[in-house]
């Protein structure tokens, strides 16, 4: 008999991990509250970008996953409107270039090619940067994609492969039989499952809880602008340095100096927006307006690193909640102690580079394969 | 094909709104999410009436499907006079 398998959450996590447990001939079923991509994967940006990624199990895991990425347009026989654009991690002070000089090392060992170039040397591949951007940092590799169009190419792909995808379906609560989950209650029904997967984002917590499991993801929201289309302007993904120094933070505490955490990360899209991030902020699941200080404080970072942005109108602006945990990996993982129960999740502004590669590892994991990287730097058990 | 445009600001038209409705799309967000109705320089101030319109009229449903919240800028706003205030 096949292997029957659900998964909870249509994000970027649940579909992809639904995508490749249908490709591994499992029965699959998704089971999503709302809508796909209708949870973070629905409100982010579109960087794959390696070179924010820490050195060590995280860089490792972007890297496999970048690599699915190139070829995934073909596989799923969709457009992501992925593009191998590079990015830049622009510098405006002395101390951030040390950071970033330091940063940039690690990096290299770890096998990214990337390079330091002159303020000049970024003006050059990227027209309109401020002549104050004393450096920054270049590498070719990086990418962008559509996130919505992953999610949905996903979901799309795993149904063809027969997998049952149910929409307004919030699962109200897993279902065990000694010390073993056998499957879910949605409204009123239960479906029963040789496993369960669940990847629920920054909602996963929820759903452990009341089997006496505690996951420490937290919200960490996150602002984003919108501007008007405008004719192609930016060629690459461009993150500045003080938005990496603000992703790496551990500290969840909120900080005093910077509460906003307001750091540059700035692209545009095939349709010719902007999208002009980011913040983080830790201010719990129920705040999802804008906040129009953060809104100034974007803006500002924006018109520092291209002055003629002032000229240019925004449209709108969203927030998302990222998947937070307290040392910046994801978990992916079985739940010790529970049987048949496994968490995909937490993997706060990496989520989209990271889906192909969490989706397949843990397809292999749930089918008893061997995962195709060491996934114990990754495991519930670590916290 | 005989096909209807709906959102003038992102080129979309009737045939892809029914699309993105039988692929499970039941909410504004849901639609504009598939098909990018509702993401262009109006932000749904034309298009979002009839999309909302067509998914009364396709789903079995009596309650009202829901809507897209306005985020600031309610009207598009230069970011230099966002830095002013
Ligand atoms: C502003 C912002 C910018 C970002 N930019 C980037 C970027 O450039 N690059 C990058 O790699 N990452 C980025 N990220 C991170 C990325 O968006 C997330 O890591 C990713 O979307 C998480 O996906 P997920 O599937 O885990 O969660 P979600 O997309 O939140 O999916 C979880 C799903 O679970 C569903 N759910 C909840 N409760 C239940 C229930 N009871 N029953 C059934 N279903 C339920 C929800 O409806 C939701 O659809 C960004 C995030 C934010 C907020
Ligand atoms: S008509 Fe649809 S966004 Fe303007």
């Amino acid at each position: 008999m096949r292997q029957k398998v659900i998964v909870i959450g249509g994000g970027l996590i649940g579909t992809s991990t639904a995508y490749y447990l249908a490709k591994y001939g499992v029965e699959v079923t998704l089971v999503e509250a709302k809508d796909i991509a209708s949870g973070t994967s629905g409100a982010c940006d579109r960087a794959i970008m390696l070179q924010s990624k820490n050195p060590g199990p995280t860089l490792e895991l972007a890297i496999k996953s970048a690599n699915i990425y190139e070829k995934l347009e073909d596989e799923l026989e969709v457009d992501l409107e992925y593009r191998k654009s590079g990015g830049m991690i622009i510098i405006e002070t002395l101390e951030e270039m040390q950071a970033m000089e330091h940063m940039v090392e690690r990096q290299q060992k770890a096998g990214i090619d990337v390079k330091l170039i002159s303020g000049e040397e970024a003006r050059k591949w990227q027209p309109g940067l401020s002549n104050d951007i004393i450096g920054s940092t270049w590498w070719e590799g990086d990418a962008e994609v559509n996130p919505l169009n992953v999610s949905f190419a996903f979901a799309n792909a795993a149904r063809k492969l027969g997998a049952e995808i149910r929409l307004n379906s919030p699962v109200k609560r897993l279902i065990t039989d000694n010390n073993r989950v056998i499957g879910v209650e949605v409204s009123g029904e239960r479906i029963y499952a040789d496993a369960v997967v669940v990847a629920m984002g920054v909602w996963t917590p929820m759903m452990l809880k009341p089997l006496g499991v505690e996951v420490p993801i937290i919200p960490r929201q996150g602002q984003i602008l919108v501007s008007e289309k405008l004719p192609s302007f930016l060629q690459v993904g461009i993150l500045s340095a003080s938005y990496i120094s603000n992703k790496l933070k551990k500290n969840h505490e909120d900080d005093k100096k910077d509460p906003f955490g307001v750091g540059l990360a700035i692209g545009q899209t095939h349709s010719g927006t902007l999208l002009i991030g980011g913040s983080r902020q830790f201010i719990g699941y129920d705040k999802t307006e804008t906040n129009p200080e953060i809104t100034r404080k974007i803006g500002e970072a924006a018109i520092r690193a291209f002055p003629c942005l002032k000229k240019v109108r925004m449209i709108r602006s969203f927030t998302g909640l990222r998947p937070y945990t307290p040392d910046g990996k994801p978990i992916l993982s079985p739940v010790s102690g529970i049987d048949s129960l496994y968490i995909a999740a937490g993997h706060e502004g990496d989520g989209v580079a990271l889906s192909p590669i969490s989706g397949k590892i843990m397809a292999q994991v749930v089918c008893g394969e061997k995962p195709e990287m060491d996934i114990r730097s990754f495991s519930l058990s670590r916290f | 094909m005989d096909d209807t445009i709906i959102c003038r600001c992102e080129d979309v038209y009737l045939s892809e709104i029914l699309g993105a409705i039988e692929e499970g799309g039941n909410s504004f967000p849901g639609i504009k999410k598939r098909v990018r109705v509702g993401m262009g320089y109006c932000q749904g101030r034309v298009c979002q009436p009839m999309v909302s319109n067509i998914l009364l009229a396709t789903c079995q449903r009596n309650t009202r499907p829901v809507l897209q919240r306005a985020q600031p800028p309610i009207r598009p706003v230069l970011l230099g006079d966002i830095i002013k205030k």
